[in-house]
């Protein structure tokens, strides 16, 4: 997968959450998988379209999204409901949307769809068999979280 | 009286956190909807001073509600409140006649300020 499809979506993730929720996320790992997959208990996944097209998944245990949740409402939040699963689901969709702008600035138009918010693990999404890259954050006391994206350049259409 | 002002988006979270800083500031909230098609038909029925509007929508996004809003009202006042900054989606915006274009995540002082500019 081309890094500067990738790239994007790294520093969308670092800057929003660190503007959200005034924590850094120090970047940990990066792994390769053939197909989009997550092993995470949350998921909010995008569907990426036009000229970069793909997938992009933010997941997390339900304790780090109960907190960072909490940090954005500014009120503690002890069980993941829909106003807690709905400022996750904004928070994805904040760095995804500033994600598309840097795409756009690099000469790719594309766009992102409604958010899709998963529960549970071992959940293979795709259909499209795009590799996928999953690039690990840890924020503080907060917890952990994983940014899975599967992106590519349209392929030609035949004539 | 209050300025009366109408959110648009579809995370709750949003809307709610949108409410708090217009209730804190002064607005009275008249309305949320979540979707473009709930907000063309909460504009005609509420007649708000200003709208705020998201982009990435279910059933109608924020570009074609605003168009709808502003051919039923052409003196709509409609800024535009979205996670999607680029700079097509800002031009097409502000050419179907939306008065700002606030990029999320904002700062409170952010929406403040173009709704003291906007809605006065």
């Amino acid at each position: 997968m081309k890094t500067e499809y990738v790239n994007p979506f790294i520093s969308a993730a670092t800057s929003v959450i660190e503007m959200v929720i005034s924590e850094p996320p120090q970047r940990g790992s990066m792994t390769a998988r053939p197909q989009v997959f997550t092993s995470q208990q949350i998921n909010v996944v995008y569907g990426v379209t036009g000229p970069v097209q793909g997938q992009v998944i933010f997941g997390m245990s339900v304790q780090t999204a109960t907190n960072i949740a909490s940090r954005m409402v500014g009120n503690p939040i002890f069980s993941f409901d829909a106003l807690a699963a709905s400022a996750i689901a904004e928070l994805g969709n904040m760095i995804s949307g500033n994600a598309m702008t840097s795409l756009s600035n690099a000469g790719f138009d594309s766009d992102i769809t409604p958010p899709t918010i998963i529960r549970g693990s071992n959940v293979k999404i795709s259909t499209m068999d795009i590799p996928a890259l999953v690039i690990g954050f840890t924020l503080g006391s907060l917890g952990e979280f994983e940014l899975t994206v599967s992106v590519r350049e349209r392929p030609a259409r035949a004539a | 009286m209050a300025k009366r002002i109408l959110i648009t988006d579809d995370a709750l979270f949003m809307r709610v956190t949108l409410k708090k800083i217009l209730t804190e500031n002064g607005y009275e909230v008249v309305g949320e909807a979540e979707n473009g098609l709930m907000a063309v038909e909460m504009y005609k029925s509420l007649k708000p001073d200003l709208v705020t509007m998201d982009i990435t929508m279910p059933e109608m996004n924020g570009l074609d509600a605003l168009r709808a809003i502003r051919s039923h009202d052409p003196e709509a006042k409609v800024i535009m409140c979205t996670a999607m900054g680029q700079k097509n989606m800002v031009v097409e915006a502000i050419q179907a006649g939306a008065k700002d274009f606030i990029v999320k995540p904002f700062q409170p002082d952010r929406v403040v300020e173009a709704l003291t500019k906007f809605a006065a």
